[in-house]
């Protein structure tokens, strides 16, 4: 008996637990223009992130053409064409975040 | 420990839909809240289910057999680790251990995509947690771990002996981790459809994902293997049964899709081929669970009859026709940037790969499913044998394999004669010299199939080596460095390229293994009398008597068998039968000896009380190199999905980007 009683209060503390740290974020009274300008730091921080991390997939692949071509596996026209537009590519991201960065 | 369990995967079922709801409800502008709200859900399903798997493992190691999964699967007498490693004995158990790793997965993805991919993350959640809806739906009112019987039992039936082994221990969580971590490239690929954010990002974020739970499907596979090499005693490591062909299939496509990324990546094309690949690996997924917990079919491997297909084939047709609908919608957006320029280029050969990987993968499910059809059909089982499968791997294992040397050989986009001619002519000279003493020396060609298995592998390893040689003499001769630090900082500096070549030689060697086992292997059943010794295979086996050992558990008789060649002695090994306390069961204790060349492999089939022994004897060349090739291939999944160090700014200025700052000018 004892151990049900216990095994009840536990699932009942467990539950409490999480609809509490789960309704937390809804709950919580933040006004219209703080939480407007929250997300908006939030966004610009997730655009940031996001172009860092384009720009080092843009860095990797450049790299990456470069072992190509120098193991052979990339003709050297081949090789100019697509080290070009990766490079443009590279440099149309990082000037973005510069900007955007002021 | 019943009602606190069941309350537990209740709350966590209630949460999980609420996670979905929210996730999806966060989409619209204004309700960032909505997200974090659905992500502290899915945390709490986590924490939640963790308290149910904990429940359940004290209920295990305290033997409380008022829960059905307690009494069917562990006894009083059982050792502790056992009775831990019964929560994956059981289908409810098992089910269990699934849902919690999962859950785990999908909290780490959330704590790793915490600053990242923020417009696909909703979708991801959403689905991550509807296959979490679909587990916990299961687990509650279908399949209950926490089931209590109408009378308590003094003593539990006991384990499995055959799972009382400690290959049985690891290789289902093992396997399970690559099942459940291949949702999460899943889950991206849906958010990536449903958010039209089709660009290579997603495939980006769920690389090392795809990675990581391949090597861990891939090891469960070969843990498998080696189960049932040392335990079920039929000198064999895979049959083609319809469990292991479950969890090989989603192996094939996920391998599929690691090379066909690499396309999309580079040239922007395949990308309707890189939604269905992961769509299709995730389904396959799902089958494989539904095969083994059906009923549909026979295997040592699977758990009894069940009521769970139904569900499971609802679910997965419901995954299919969501997901593929999906991709239909989206056929405009996932149109290639490029074409394929010729059939001679690296994209070309990863195509070919993909296409023989498929093909593979069909003939598996095909034999697989054909016993089902022909009951469904002409309402008798006719079982395809190791026959077909046997025919139809083998040729296209060697062309794979063939494949695995020629690809990372070939240019993209298009590759010239002259190419061709410097890159193959060093591994066709060396294919071409060592298969003069391979079939003149040995016994290769009354083999061919294991003959030229071997060949291919010779012009694969030259392929691999010969990249290694061009790529450390091109650092060496431009950075000033020793040769060894050359080759250290290539593979550091292209850990993907380097550490998939790794991978490459680890299937040469399993290929290897593979042509010397089912190649060469030598059978006999002799009856040997006390004293007397019998030859097989240039060895000779001599009965040196019985001995009787008996515990608990067991009661294993042996015969211990003297083995030599030419007069030296090489082991003594010690064959048994095994009689389990666990529902009279009867097993066989196989001996083992192992070296590179070959395996002895010994079961005794009958032990008399005179002390003459019936004794299947095999003689396995190079199994060995299986389970050898297992650690080559998971070191090298390992270096190809490690992270790369973030260059520091000032470094990455004097990399090539140096022409990308004169491109900024």
């Amino acid at each position: 008996m004892s151990g049900t009683v216990a095994a009840v209060l536990l699932a009942v503390l467990a539950g409490a637990g999480a609809v509490l740290a789960v309704g937390w974020p809804l709950l919580r009274r933040e006004d219209t223009e703080r939480r407007r300008a929250l997300e908006e730091e939030a966004a610009a921080v997730d655009r940031a992130g996001a172009l860092d991390e384009a720009i080092e997939r843009s860095l990797a692949s450049i790299r990456e053409i470069e072992a190509d071509h120098r193991a052979g596996h990339l003709s050297d026209e081949d090789h100019a064409e697509l080290d070009r537009l990766e490079r443009a590519r590279a440099a149309v991201l990082i000037r973005r975040r510069d900007e955007s960065r002021g | 420990m019943s009602l606190f369990g069941r309350a537990v995967l209740l709350l966590a079922f209630a949460l999980a839909i609420y996670a979905i709801v929210a996730a999806l409800g966060s989409r619209r502008p204004g309700r960032r809240a909505w997200m974090a709200s659905a992500e502290r859900a899915v945390h709490a399903v986590t924490a939640l289910t963790t308290l149910a798997i904990g429940g359940m493992w004290v209920a295990l190691l305290t033997d409380d057999f008022s829960l059905r999964n307690v009494a069917e699967y562990t006894s009083s007498t059982l050792g502790a680790q056992y009775k831990f490693t019964a929560l994956w004995a059981g289908q409810a158990g098992s089910l269990l251990l699934w849902m919690w790793m999962f859950s785990v997965f999908a909290s780490a993805t959330l704590l790793l995509n915490r600053r990242r991919n923020r417009e696909l993350m909703p979708v991801v959640v959403a689905t991550l947690m509807v296959i979490a809806v679909f587990f916990l739906t299961l687990l509650s009112f279908v399949t209950s771990p926490f089931e209590t019987l109408a009378a308590v039992p003094q003593e539990g039936r006991g384990l499995n002996p055959q799972l009382q082994n400690a290959y049985m221990q690891i290789h289902p969580p093992v396997l399970y981790v690559g099942y459940v971590g291949l949702a999460i490239p899943f889950a991206f690929a849906i958010a990536a459809l449903v958010t039209r954010r089709l660009d290579t990002a997603w495939i980006t974020s769920v690389r090392r994902w795809t990675i990581f739970s391949w090597l861990f499907l891939g090891a469960g596979i070969l843990l498998g293997a080696k189960w049932a090499y040392e335990t079920l005693g039929w000198g064999g490591y895979w049959a083609w049964d319809p469990v292991e062909n479950a969890a090989f299939m989603p192996w094939l496509v996920a391998t599929a899709f690691l090379h066909s990324v690499m396309v999309q990546e580079r040239r922007g094309m395949l990308k309707v081929w890189n939604m269905v690949l992961v769509v299709l690996t995730f389904t396959l997924c799902l089958f494989g669970t539904f095969l083994t917990r059906s009923g549909i079919v026979e295997s040592v491997h699977a758990f009894g009859e069940s009521t769970l297909g139904p569900f499971f084939l609802g679910f997965i047709v419901l995954v299919a026709a969501v997901s593929f609908g999906l991709i239909i919608s989206r056929l405009d957006d996932l149109r290639s940037q490029h074409s394929l320029e010729s059939y001679v280029s690296r994209e070309a050969i990863f195509l070919f790969n993909n296409l023989l990987l498929l093909a593979l993968a069909f003939a598996v499910f095909w034999g697989t499913m054909f016993p089902v059809l022909t009951e469904v059909v002409r309402g008798e089982r006719i079982v395809v044998g190791q026959g077909f499968y046997n025919q139809v791997a083998a040729p296209i294992g060697i062309a794979l394999l063939v494949l695995t040397g020629i690809g990372p050989l070939i240019a993209w986009r298009k590759a010239s004669p002259a190419q061709l001619r410097r890159r193959f002519t060093a591994p066709l000279l060396a294919t071409g010299v060592a298969a003069v003493p391979l079939f003149v020396l040995t016994d290769l060609s009354e083999q061919p199939v294991a003959g030229f298995t071997i060949l291919a592998g010779v012009f694969v390893a030259a392929c691999i080596a010969g990249e290694f040689w061009r790529g450390t003499g091109v650092r060496h001769a431009a950075g000033g460095v020793s040769w060894p630090g050359a080759l250290f900082s290539m593979i550091a500096r292209n850990r993907r390229r380097y550490g998939g070549y790794l991978v490459h030689i680890g299937v040469v060697v399993l290929f290897i293994g593979f042509a010397g086992s089912k190649g060469f292997t030598t059978e006999a059943d002799r009856q040997v009398a006390r004293g007397e010794t019998v030859e097989v295979a240039g060895y000779a086996f001599t009965n040196l008597g019985v001995a009787r050992h008996e515990t608990e558990h067991v009661t294993t008789t042996e015969v211990r068998v003297a083995v030599r060649r030419d007069g030296d002695r090489v082991a003594t090994l010690a064959p048994g039968i095994q009689q389990f306390a666990v529902e009279d069961v009867r097993g066989s204790q196989v001996a083992i000896h192992s070296t590179p060349r070959r395996d002895l492999y010994l079961v005794a089939t009958r032990i008399e009380p005179s002390g003459a022994a019936l004794l299947s004897i095999y003689v396995n060349p190079l199994v060995m190199w299986i389970w050898i090739a297992g650690f080559i291939i998971t070191g090298g999944g390992l270096v190809a999905a490690w992270p790369a160090r973030a260059l520091p700014r000032a470094a990455r200025a004097a990399e090539p980007v140096a022409g990308t700052a004169r491109a900024r000018a």
